[in-house]
């Protein structure tokens, strides 16, 4: 089962994320800031992060270099209300950009596309 | 008009991070691209004169090790574009905002700085390093560049065969697309023109901004040696973007296509001392492409009578500040503040700033760093199994005196004329034999 890192200041956007991944059997955890993002993949890394950009205290494209710093290798999906940061250089360290929606399909799609490309690559090296 | 603007819009990092491990002892204080070279230069100068020659006046220099003593030169010798205007040369030592550790390799140099590139949003970016003494003209290489569409352009020049194994090697195919690029190949692939020669890398990148970013976070994010020759380039290459080699041989005027690689204290040695041939490979003197430098401030050199014996000077560059007093100088670089005391003979030698040589003492066929002062009736580079003893001999016999050495007459043969080097490594008493 695929462990899940939800890194989101916003309570109910967590919450609709958890119900919506839980059901679809993957193993959510969730970070409400940057700071305790980093902390949970040193510990104990997920197999995807999807991560907010603005956040109070450390935001979402600090957090992402952080996390590239820590697991190069550790993909990422920056999920925002704002397609703005997409320009932003940092932000193409991530694996996938998903805008915010009311509707979670996209972003289920990137996380399983993500993991997919992920699996591939490791059965590669193999 | 130059570039038609162009190059306002490209962006220069120079990756002057580098440990420089074969110019050691020369990098044992100093970063490579702030070795001093042809006398009066640093060998950064070159790459910078070449920017600013050719109107690149947007400049990045990214440090690493041993940076002060180039920071310093950078900020004596190249504090004149204007702000104003947008111009800078402005160096960067690891700022470690994206990851906590120093650079892993050339392309994570550049990695590391990528805000640099969000700040300044250039169309494209000239990746150079302080590595290589040549003249360049990167107008050329940018107006071929945007003809040809490109992702990604490498300068490329011809070398022979046998030295092009510790480079990277390319071949082109008729529209000077790049078809392969190997780095160090045991079995260079030759020219079709010229069998005995292979296309190297010179070291000069021109990318398209985005390909450069895509290029270098992807690299970031696999295993990797996180070097432009070992992996960027082979991976564009493999991936089929749009890399085309730019031969300077066949795109540049024939006073526009040196290049020299100085990595190795042999390569260094045959350059500088290129410099000295009649018709040299590398005019120093050509006005129309400048090489800017700075020396400080010292009184014109000085050729004076010792008692009897002459001063002289034959093919050789003397620096201002030197005093020649009655000795010989023959094949050689005098940096500025050089003193050459009676009967002494310096032969085919590179003699760094502030470098004294005692009466009758011999140097030859070596590099003699700075501030080292060689006591009278000192023989340098006559014998190498004496100088082995204390000093690194390139392959090819040069001897190389480090900064900071003292030298010192060996006490047992003090009487002898002619004495090998003795060290005395430290010329204050050493607390340990204070009581």
């Amino acid at each position: 089962m695929a462990k899940i890192l939800i890194v989101e200041n916003d309570d109910n956007q967590r919450l609709l994320y958890r119900e919506n991944f839980e059901e679809d059997g993957y193993q959510v955890f969730e970070a409400h800031d940057g700071r305790e993002a980093v902390a949970r993949v040193e510990v104990d890394p997920p197999n995807v992060v999807v991560l907010d950009i603005n956040m109070p205290g450390m935001d979402g494209l600090q957090t992402l270099a952080r996390i590239h710093d820590l697991n190069p290798r550790l993909p990422v999906i920056l999920n925002s209300a704002y397609a703005e940061y997409k320009d932003q250089f940092v932000s193409w360290i991530a694996d996938a950009y998903v805008i915010k929606s009311s509707d979670p399909k996209e972003l289920k799609d990137a996380v399983r596309r993500v993991l997919a490309r992920r699996a591939l690559r490791k059965k590669r090296k193999r | 008009m130059r570039g038609a603007g162009w190059n306002d819009t490209t962006l220069v990092l120079l990756l002057a991070g580098g440990q420089g491990e074969r110019l050691y002892p020369l990098t044992k204080r100093r970063a490579k691209p702030a070795v001093p070279f042809g006398g009066l230069y640093r060998i950064i100068d070159f790459t910078l004169s070449n920017c600013l020659n050719s109107g690149f006046k947007r400049i990045y220099v990214l440090t690493q090790h041993q940076s002060l003593s180039l920071d310093r030169h950078l900020r004596l010798a190249w504090s004149i574009l204007q702000p104003e205007l947008g111009e800078f040369i402005q160096t960067v030592p690891p700022q470690l905002r994206l990851v906590s550790r120093w650079y892993a390799g050339t392309a994570d140099a550049v990695f590391q700085n990528l805000h640099l590139l969000e700040e300044e949003r250039p169309e494209r970016v000239l990746v150079l390093s302080g590595d290589h003494i040549y003249r360049m003209d990167y107008n050329r290489l940018l107006q071929f560049h945007i003809r040809h569409a490109a992702d990604l352009t490498v300068a490329c020049t011809e070398v022979p065969c046998a030295q092009a194994t510790r480079m990277g090697v390319l071949a082109i195919d008729r529209a000077a697309r790049v078809c392969a690029f190997v780095e160090k190949p045991a079995q260079p692939t030759p020219l079709p023109q010229r069998p005995d020669c292979a296309l190297v890398n010179m070291g000069v990148y021109l990318f398209r901004t985005e390909t450069l970013v895509r290029a270098i976070i992807a690299d970031a994010k696999g295993d990797s040696a996180h070097d432009f020759g070992h992996n960027i380039i082979p991976n564009l290459v493999s991936r089929r973007h749009r890399v085309f080699g730019f031969d300077i041989v066949e795109q540049c005027p024939p006073e526009r296509r040196y290049w020299q690689d100085v990595g190795t204290l042999d390569s260094y040695f045959a350059a500088t001392i290129d410099l000295l041939a009649a018709q040299p490979s590398f005019d120093l003197f050509d006005a129309t492409w400048p090489v800017r430098m700075y020396s400080g401030q010292h009184p014109p050199a000085l050729m004076r009578r010792a008692g009897e014996r002459e001063a002289r000077a034959v093919d050789s560059i003397v620096s201002p500040g030197c005093i020649v007093s009655g000795g010989s100088v023959l094949r050689s670089v005098l940096s500025p503040n050089v003193f050459i005391g009676a009967g002494a003979v310096v032969e085919e030698s590179i003699l760094m700033p502030g470098v004294r040589v005692g009466d009758r003492s011999h140097v030859r066929r070596a590099i003699v760093d700075e501030n080292v002062v060689i006591p009278p009736d000192m023989r340098i580079g006559c014998d190498h199994t004496l100088d082995r003893r204390h000093f690194v001999i390139t392959e090819g016999g040069v001897v190389v005196v480090p900064e900071g050495t003292v030298l010192a007459s060996s006490p047992t043969r003090r009487s002898a004329n002619a004495q090998a080097p003795a060290l005395c490594r430290n010329a204050l008493t050493h607390p340990s034999q204070c009581r």
